[in-house]
Order: structure tokens, then sequence, then C-alpha cells
């Protein structure tokens, strides 16, 4: 960036941020692809610890395995579900048994056929105490039995109906691999794992990147792909640059051709760059919100959780931290999941409203520093941030919150920890307020966040249910929710979840899961693959 | 870093005969000016309300990222706060976490170092190990583990940055108790035959603690940059507080659009850390022009 | 002159009946070594355990793994985290002392033949920033000292503020102007040498400030010595003087605290591997301190910590023997 560019900044914040909502949807008229070539991509998440998303799942594992991996069914930009590695597949009358027809002519690159047997082995390793699978683990928690019925059928027995099993197929975490690659030991399946995808794995410099090469035989891309046949690009070079200015910088020097995490001030700047753009690819799931712990004082009284909602106006700040790029969201779940109900009015700021709330709920004095108190106890909220997690526009806009907060009478503490003690506050219940990202195809996120089972930690400590929301009628919609396969009646009961949770202010959504990717101009055909927004560059190829 | 700063403070003094002459205009102008920021800084740390009378914290989103001006001097910053204000009143955070840092630092080394410059052969013995472990130990990985084990905050990065500069002085109070107790005049009395507290007492702890004051000196601006790598790894002061360090890391992220929220945190950091610096070696150079005579 | 007032070691390492004793020293040196690598163990095992935090999660992937309860259990007896402390600790002595640093619990591979291709790439890094560093100060204390009265404000002026500069704001500073203005540098580190110069400008630059500070006054000492006077009488030339008699004095504090220099650099390195996105051991303990990864975080304090003996041996090795004041005293 040169210096006269950041003279001119407050013009070219609004400029910006008009040319941002064009930008996105754009794709250009290409011109005839072309063979050939490596991309960099310069990814800022996490450096996987294992390639193979079986073991444990996280959001980066899923990003690189969606070049090599490949999943029995996957989503359309739509939203619906779309043939994959399964061809069809047909439920039961009573939920409880799925038929799958899989494809008959796909191999493995080290020459496995993919068949039955193959998915059978994967549910089985997902399944396998030794894998310690988490996420992929949860998503086929359902499944009992799985049976090869023949070469290209599988039976999945279940022990209840489960609605959302074909968004958890569609998850790069319950991807398939060869079987005989899973037979290997782990530490050499992580290093090198063996899918159907259109890239291979060939070398992973730690710390530096990962080299994938395009899979020659290649046949099984997905219903929604632009080409058929091998990919274009000859390989990827899979960069992990943990620094987001440094990202930014080595997009512009032209060192890598794409880069994810990109930062507002970043997205902003680039508009303003002719070989630079864009694109905005929400995570699904839940959107980024605040959680207000429920399961303890002082949150446990809902007129505290109403007027900590009506205290803090996030709307000026989100406008200014992310230069035009991320829109507030009023709804628990993510802008992509059409199950979604935004109610802005819900979180209507009003500050003498919260005052008046906080005198009804008897903290109605106030002490030397300004703060309300009851019964000589300050109204104090701590609020763990992990550094790992919330970018640094996020982080900036938690300081406005505590600042808006304390207008009203509430002490925020902040608390910026690496992602282990964060984890460790949550774990022994030593928070009020706290934003955690969760990612996972499908209303039935919801379930996992809000139902009181998710309050019972997992082995290792996690729960999921961070509002400790625990309310009997809302556990009974959310479950019958996850058993119902009718899309219309599913869609109501998730709006009655919905309303429950936002009316009892457990919850303050802030925007979508942030997901921006900027790019080289000279990169072409590249998208987000809708599942879980993970980059896909089968179609890719470079025009120069 | 300190310690090769003040690594000659260990040699009885011989050499270097000609400071006071050669030089001695740029050393007067150098020590004016660093003592002239030392004590704009020290009001700011003080009397923060006596240089600017807004609130460092007071946030307006719709002013954000406003570049300098006649009502903002250093501009704005992503929560439209006013640079200037936060600078002066993070002077106070700042220097607070040098000091006490340096201070932390330089007691467990006294410790280490009197056990080790007066103590018994064992103590010597036990204490030149210990220090050498802690000098083995990168600091920042000591700072690390430190924070990781207690927690990220002011108190932790403090303590952090002080262990992990702790056996640099060991070292240095070591080796120069050591000359001091070989110096003549203690020998002397020890021919007079005073006792060996009293000789400690009246002739070597009064040497041996000069250079203390010094060090300390060096090291509070070398603390103060330290402290602040600790918050660009996200492990310094909590949010709100003005720090400087965080002040800089923070600003990074919007480098490209708004240089000033790096610059003036910046050169804040830099001007305290070169005159103390400056500060501690002219204090450096009279010790040694008056252990000479 | 007098010069065995404040060398005493130097005065005997010329004769022969000292080898035996130089040979002592070496031992003794190592033998230290040795202690000083089972306290950084012994340390480092006792402080990773109070650190907050399962270690199951950093096998897991990280603290939010929802694994079942049979996983966690068979990751315990996997690494043997199902055992009492202390036995984990004989356990583990006995490990290192066969130079077994185990698996790593994040990557899940051996960890010696991974930290020690990190330590390869720090070790580049860093011997390359101690060396621009040695001769930016060498050369701008040379250029600079016994000159007028600007030069040496000007020299000692720009000392001070390098030595003052954060590294990470440094490089920022560096990448802005060298990269994204001049478009000279690539901002990452990528293969071969380019990539290796903004890195090593960042971690050089606050070192030259120090050295430079450092070297300025031993130079400064250096010119005031009788045989500088002698070899001016003697009408020999201004930088003949500098280069022949006085670099030496310049030189020698840079060699004793190359040992420290390299200490410093390791903790810089944190800060620029991130940055710049280079492999390397400071990037290595980063993580595996985020993620609680033991092994890992063992095996690098254990490599810096010998690295550092090593380093620091060696130059107490080299400072004896080019110790200009016995070479001075033999040629006159």
């Amino acid at each position: 960036m040169n210096v006269p560019r950041i003279l001119l900044l407050p013009l070219s914040i609004a400029a910006s941020a008009a040319l941002l909502a064009g930008c996105t949807a754009t794709t250009e008229p290409a011109a005839e692809p072309v063979d050939g070539g490596t991309l960099v991509y310069a990814t800022g998440d996490a450096e996987p610890g294992c390639l193979d998303p079986h073991v444990g799942g996280n959001y980066p594992q899923g990003l690189i395995s969606t070049q090599y991996l490949e999943s029995l069914v996957s989503k359309n930009s739509d939203g619906d579900i779309i043939p994959w590695l399964a061809t069809d597949w047909t439920e039961s009358e009573d939920g409880l048994t799925w038929d799958f027809t899989l494809r008959d002519d796909v191999n493995f690159t080290d020459g496995t056929p993919f068949d039955a047997e193959a998915v059978k082995a994967n549910i089985e390793h997902l399944k396998d105490p030794d894998t310690a699978s988490s996420t992929g683990y949860l998503a086929v928690g359902k499944i009992d039995g799985i049976e090869a019925v023949a070469a290209d059928q599988v039976r999945f027995t279940l022990s209840a109906p489960d609605s959302a099993l074909l968004e958890s197929f569609s998850q790069p975490w319950v991807s398939i691999q060869s079987p005989t690659a899973l037979e290997r030991d782990q530490a050499t399946n992580c290093e090198s794992p063996v899918g159907t995808g259109p890239f291979i794995v060939t070398d992973w410099v730690k710390q530096q990147s990962v080299t994938l090469e395009r899979n020659e035989d290649y046949n099984s891309a997905p219903a929604d792909a632009e080409h058929t046949g091998a990919a274009r690009l000859d390989a990827i070079e899979w960069r992990f640059i943990p620094d987001a200015a440094t990202r930014y910088a080595a997009l512009q020097s032209g060192d890598v051709d794409v880069i994810d995490n990109a930062q507002p001030n970043n997205i902003s700047s680039a508009a303003d760059v002719a070989t630079i753009e864009e694109l905005d690819a929400p995570r699904p799931g839940a959107a980024n919100r605040i959680e207000l712990n429920s399961g303890k004082a002082p949150f446990d009284d809902i007129r505290v959780r109403e007027a900590f909602i009506r205290s803090v106006d996030v709307n000026p700040g989100i406008d200014s931290l992310f230069f035009g790029t991320a829109e507030r969201s009023y709804s628990v779940l993510s802008s992509v999941e059409g199950a979604g109900i935004s109610t802005p009015d819900v979180f209507a700021t009003d500050a003498e409203a919260a005052k008046t709330l906080l005198d009804e709920a008897g903290w109605d004095t106030i002490d030397s520093d300004g703060y309300r108190t009851k019964d000589g106890e300050r109204l104090s909220l701590t609020f763990p941030i992990s550094t790992n997690q919330s970018i640094p526009a996020e982080q900036s806009l938690f300081e406005q919150i505590q600042a808006s907060a304390k207008d009203v009478g509430f002490e925020v503490i902040l608390q910026p920890t690496d992602l282990s003690s964060w984890y460790g506050a949550l774990f022994t219940n030593e928070y009020n307020l706290v934003s955690a990202p969760y990612t996972k195809v499908g209303a039935d996120v919801l379930r996992i966040l809000y139902h009181s089972d998710s309050i019972i930690p997992a082995p290792s400590g996690y729960y999921a249910n961070l509002a400790q929301l625990s309310d009997p009628a809302l556990d009974e919609i959310l479950t019958t929710a996850s058993e119902t396969s009718d899309a219309a009646e599913r869609q109501e009961l998730y709006a009655e979840a919905q309303s429950i949770i936002v009316d009892g202010f457990y919850v303050l959504p802030l925007y979508d899961q942030q997901n921006h990717y900027l790019y080289s101009t000279s990169v072409e055909g590249f998208r987000a693959l809708p599942p879980v927004a993970a980059p896909t560059f089968y179609d890719a190829w470079l025009s120069n | 870093m300190t310690e090769i700063l003040a690594g000659r403070l260990s040699q009885p003094a011989g050499r270097a005969p000609g400071i006071r002459g050669r030089g001695g205009w740029l050393r007067n102008t150098g020590v004016i000016i660093a003592l002239a920021v030392l004590a704009l800084i020290l009001t700011a740390a003080l009397a923060p309300q006596l240089i600017t009378t807004a609130d460092p914290d007071a946030v307006a989103p719709a002013e954000a990222f406003q570049s300098p001006s006649a009502a903002h001097f250093f501009g704005t910053d992503e929560s439209g706060r006013d640079v200037y204000t936060r600078v002066v009143f993070g002077a106070g955070n700042s220097l607070l976490i040098g000091i006490a840092a340096t201070a932390v630092g330089l007691g467990l080394a006294l410790i280490l170092g009197l056990l080790g410059g007066l103590g018994s052969r064992l103590g010597d013995f036990v204490s030149t190990r210990i220090v050498e472990v802690m000098f083995a130990l990168p600091g920042l990985l000591l700072a690390l583990v430190f924070i990781a084990i207690a927690g990220p905050g002011v108190v932790t990065s403090t303590v952090a940055v002080g262990l992990s500069t702790a056996p640099g002085y060991a070292r240095i109070i070591r080796s120069h108790l050591r000359s001091v107790r070989s110096a003549s005049y203690v020998e002397a009395a020890t021919v007079l035959g005073h006792s060996r507290a009293r000789i400690v007492w009246q002739h070597i702890l009064p040497g041996a603690l000069s250079p203390i004051f010094v060090l300390g000196t060096l090291g509070v601006g070398q603390a103060i940059v330290w402290a602040s790598s600790l918050g660009f790894l996200g492990l310094g002061v909590a949010p709100p507080a003005a720090e400087w360090g965080a002040m800089l890391s923070s600003g990074r992220t919007y480098i490209d659009v708004a240089w000033w929220l790096t610059v003036f945190p910046g050169l804040a950091i830099v001007a305290t850390a070169a005159s103390f610096t400056v500060l501690g070696r002219a204090l450096n150079a009279r010790t040694r022009q008056e252990a000479r005579g | 002159m007098t010069v065995s007032t404040d060398a005493p070691a130097a005065a005997s390492v010329s004769t022969p009946a000292t080898r035996l004793r130089s040979l002592g020293w070496i031992a003794r040196r190592v033998g230290g070594g040795v202690f000083v690598l089972w306290a950084v163990a012994t340390v480092i095992f006792f402080a990773l355990r109070l650190i907050p935090g399962d270690p199951v999660d950093a096998v897991l992937g990280g603290p939010g793994s929802q694994a079942s309860a049979e996983a966690v259990a068979q990751i315990r007896a996997d690494y043997g985290l199902d055992q009492p402390l202390i036995v984990q600790y004989f356990l583990a002595m006995g490990k290192l002392a066969v130079a077994d640093f185990g698996t790593s619990y994040a990557l899940k591979v051996a960890v010696a033949p991974y930290v020690l291709t990190q330590l390869w790439s720090t070790l580049v890094l860093t011997l390359a920033s101690l060396v621009v560093a040695w001769f930016g100060a060498l050369a701008l204390t040379l250029a600079t000292s016994g000159r007028g009265r600007v030069a040496r404000a000007l020299g000692s002026g720009l000392e001070l503020l390098a030595a003052a500069v954060p590294h990470f704001w440094l490089a920022s500073l560096l990448i802005i102007l060298l990269s994204n203005t001049l478009h000279w540098l690539p901002p990452i580190s990528v293969p071969g040498p380019l990539g290796l110069v903004l890195p090593v400008l960042t971690l050089a630059l606050p070192l030259t400030g120090f050295l430079g500070q450092v070297m300025r006054e031993s130079l400064a000492n250096a010119y005031e010595q009788p045989f500088v006077l002698s070899a001016r009488a003697r009408g020999e030339s201004e930088w003949g003087v500098r280069l022949r008699h006085v670099l030496r004095h310049a030189a020698l504090p840079g060699i004793s605290l190359s040992g420290w220099a390299f200490g410093s650099l390791l903790s810089g390195a944190v800060v620029v591997e991130t940055i710049f996105a280079r492999p390397g051991l400071g990037r290595t303990l980063l993580s595996a301190v985020t993620i609680r990864d033991i092994p890992v975080v063992t095996a690098v304090a254990l490599l810096s910590a010998l690295t550092f003996i090593i380093v620091t041996i060696a130059t107490d090795v080299v400072d004896r023997i080019v110790d200009p004041r016995v070479t001075e005293v033999a040629a006159r």
C-alpha cells in the first residue's frame, strides 16, 4: 500500500464499501480455460496437525482436505443437497434406515476402488476411539449399523431418525478416504491421506506448505462443477502465513495468488486495486454471536440479560471496524441457512429501558466508578476472548461493547487469551459473556448449541451450549426437528426454537462467520464449495 | 539486552581515560535531550491531565480512523479514540511495566548475585548453575511458558519480562561483587581485622549496589520494548488500557490504512528506550570516573 | 602498558604447560553443559504440567474436541498420561537420556527429526543475522568514530534508535518500504537468498545497534592506547591505524557477546518467523506452547539450550585464541 492512498482514507472507505457490494458477485466473462501452472494459496488458519480430517476435525482441516478428499453428497449454492460420490439415496418410512447408491466408476488415487466396503470402513474409522475423531464422530453419532449390500449399495441403520444426516455427510469431516490407506498407521495417514479428489497430497513441509498435485484420473466432480475430468491446475502450493498483514502484502506482491481470512481493512483497500478481487463466502451454521451465560449470576436473571442487550449498540462499530465488509446479523443462524429468522426488533438498543430493567432486577445502586451494584456486589461480567479466533476488528468491537455497557453500569472485563486458556475459562464456568464460532451444515446446529444435553461436558471438558440454556420446551422442539424429515414442518420447528432463544435474551448476534477470500485477477474459476464454504480449485485456472 | 551495555561494569575501572574530554559535547547534548524526553514522559505518567484533557477510553465509532488534525494531533484509532490522549495515558502503563519488570529482574538477580558473589563456595556453585540454566532458556520461551501458566495480564507480562532479564543482571552483579571483594580497600579492611559482617555491610555492599541503579536505568527501556513484543503475540495488557506496546501491535493491523496508529506509540517506545539508554550510559561513565577517583 | 590487570586468564594461554589445563577447562564446560541440559529438561517438564489444561486436548487437535470417552482413555494410555507424575518424569528423563524425544501430541510425528529441520531453518536465520549485525556494527563504528562530532552523533544516534525498535514494528516498516513500495523483495519467506533478506534485516538491525554501542566504546578506548599514538607518530594513515590496530579492539566484545546475542536472536525469531511465515524453532515453539504440545516444547527448549551452550563454549574458545591483549604483548 503506498502512502498517498493512506491519506485519502476517509474517502476510500466509503467508496470501497460501495464498490464491494458489486464486486463480490461478479464473475468475469471468462476466456477459454488453459491447463497448467501452480497456484499458491496462503491460508491464515492454523496449520492442521493432521491432514486427515477424521482425526479431530477442525475448520483448517476442512479447508485443505476439500482439495483431495470428497464426500458422499454436496450442496449447491441454493442450499439443496446434490449427488457426489453417492448418486442416489432413500430414507425408510420410519427414518431409521437409509440406502445409498454409490458411483461404481471411481477409484482412490492409490488405485483402491471406491465402493460400499470403503464407505463402511470410513464410518468405522470415525467411530474408532483410536482415530480420536470429534466433529465427524458427532456427525455420524446416530449411525448404528453399516451394511455393504452390494458393491454400489450401502445401508445405514440409525438409532433414531436423523433429518440432518445428508447435511452431515456433505461435511469434509465425514469425507471418504481409501480403506487401504486408512489401514496404515495414523502418523502416515495424517501426512498423506488418500482420497478421490482432484488433487493428491505429495509433500508437507511443516510450518511452510503442503504441495498438492493434480490427480490425472479424476472423474468424480460434484454435480455443480463447471467441467469434468482432471483439474486444470498442475499443482497447488498451500502455504501457511499466520500474519494477516503479511498475507495481504504477499498477495499484492504476487508471491501468492489467493489468500483466506482477509482482514476488513485489506478487503477495503483491495477494492481499489484492479488486480485483486474478492470472494465473500459466509460459513454455514451459527452466526458470530455473543452468548450470555444464563447458568450463573447475574445472567440467570432474564431482566439483566435483556438490559445488557438493550445497552450495547454494535452497529456503528461494525460499520467502521469492518469497513462495510460485514453486515449486522439479527439471527442466531448464518445467513446461508434457509431456516434462519432475522428479528431486529428484539435486539433494539435502548439505554433507558436497560437502566429501568436493572433497577427492577435490584441492581439499583451505583458505586464510585459508575458501575451498578447489588448487595455490595458490582455488576461485573467476565468476557474471555480467544485471540486465535477473534480477529482484531472483532476484538476492537468487544472493546466498544465494553465502553457502551459501562454507560449503563455494566463492568465488562475483557480477557484476551490463547485458545487453550480460553477453553479453560469456559470449562470452569468462569465467564459471563463469550463469542465462540460454530460451523456445521444445517439448522441442526441449534440442537448442538442450545439443547440442554449440550451443557453436559464431553470427556475433554468441552460443551457447546455456552449460553447454558436449559429449557425442556426448547429441548423437545429441537429433538423433534432433528427427527422430522418433512422440510416445511422442520422449518416451522426451527422458527419456534429460534424465537425461544432470542426472546430469552440468551444471544447477541453480530454478523455471519466472516470468510473472505482475496485473489489475483489471474485466477479464474475459483469458488467456495457450498457445504462449509471451503475453497475449491477443481475448476480454477491461471490466465497468465 | 542490558547486560551488553553494562558489561564493563564488572571490570574494575582501568582503561578509557578520555570519556570526559572527547565527545563531551555530544554526551551532554544527548543527556540533556534524554532528560527532557524522560521528564515529559514522567509527567505524562504521573499527571496525564496536565497534558491532555480528553478521556483515553472514550469510544466514538463514527470518528474512527481520522488522520492527524488540529482536533486530534495524532489522529483517531479504530474505535474513534484519540491517539494522542492514549499515547499520553499509555506512558503510565508502559513505564510501570518497564520499571516493575526491571525491578523484578534486578531483585531476583540481586539474590542470585549476592549468593554467588558473597556466599560460600556452595552458594556460588548453586547460583552460577541457576543462572546458567536461566540463560540457556531463551527469554521468550521462559516468558511464553510463564504466561501460559499464570494467564496473560499486566502483572504476568511484567514478571515474565523480569524473569527473562534476571540471569543477565545476576551475572553482572556477581562478578562485580567478586571484583569489589578483592579490591584494595576491602583487603585493607580485612588486614585491619574488621569482622566479615562489617566488611560486607560497610565496604562491599555499597560498592556493589552502585551499579544496580545504572543497570536499572539501562534496563527499563529494553523492558518496555520486550513487553511490546509480548503484546504482539497477544499476551499483553487487558483492553481497553492504553499501553504503547498494545497500541503498536493493534495498530499494525491497520498499517495500510492508518499509519498514525503505529507511528506515534512506536516513536514513544523508541524515544523512551533510547533516552533510558543514554541516561544509563552517562550514569555508568560517571560512576566509573568516580571510581577512579 | 599494563595489560594483566583486567585479563587474568589471558596471561596463561600460550605456555605449553597450560594445555592440559585448557583440556580440563573444556571438560568442565562440557560437564556443566550436560548439567544445564538436565536442569532445563526438569524445569520444563514440571513447568508444563503446571499449565492449566489437559495434554490430551493437544492430541485431539485442540481443546474443543468432543471425542468419546473411549478415545480419551485410549490417548491417555498411548501417551503414558495415565501414569503418576513422578513415573512420567523418570520415564521421560530416561528417554531423553538416549535422545528419544518421543512423538508430538499434535502432529503425531517423531519429535526429533521434526524439530531438527526447524532448528536448521532458525540457525540459518540467526547466524546470518549475527554476521550481518556484526559487520554492520563494525562498519558503522569504524566509519563514524574518531571523526567529527556530527559523524559521531549520527553514528551513536542511529545505534540508539536501532536498538530501541521492537522487531514486529520494524518488520512491518521494512515490508512497507522494501516490498510494497519499492517492490525489491518478497514480503514472505521464499526459497533462496532473496527470501532471507527481510527476516535477516529485521533481526539484525536492533542487534547492530547494540553491538555498535559496545564496539564504539571499545574503539574509543583503543584510540587512547599508546600503540595507536605511536602508530600515528610513525605517520601511518588514518585508515591504516583503524584497520590494523583499532579494529581488533572493536571486534573483541563482538565475539564475546555472540553467545548472548545468539540467545536474544532466538527470542526475536519467534516474532520474525511468525511475520514472514518462515518455518523455524520460534514459530514451532509458539504454536506448541499455545496448544500444549509438551514433547515439542521440551525438545525446543533442550535444543536451544544445547545450541546456546555450544555457541558459548565456542565463543569462549575463540575469545581465548584471539584475545588481542595477549597478541599485542607478544608483538611488541
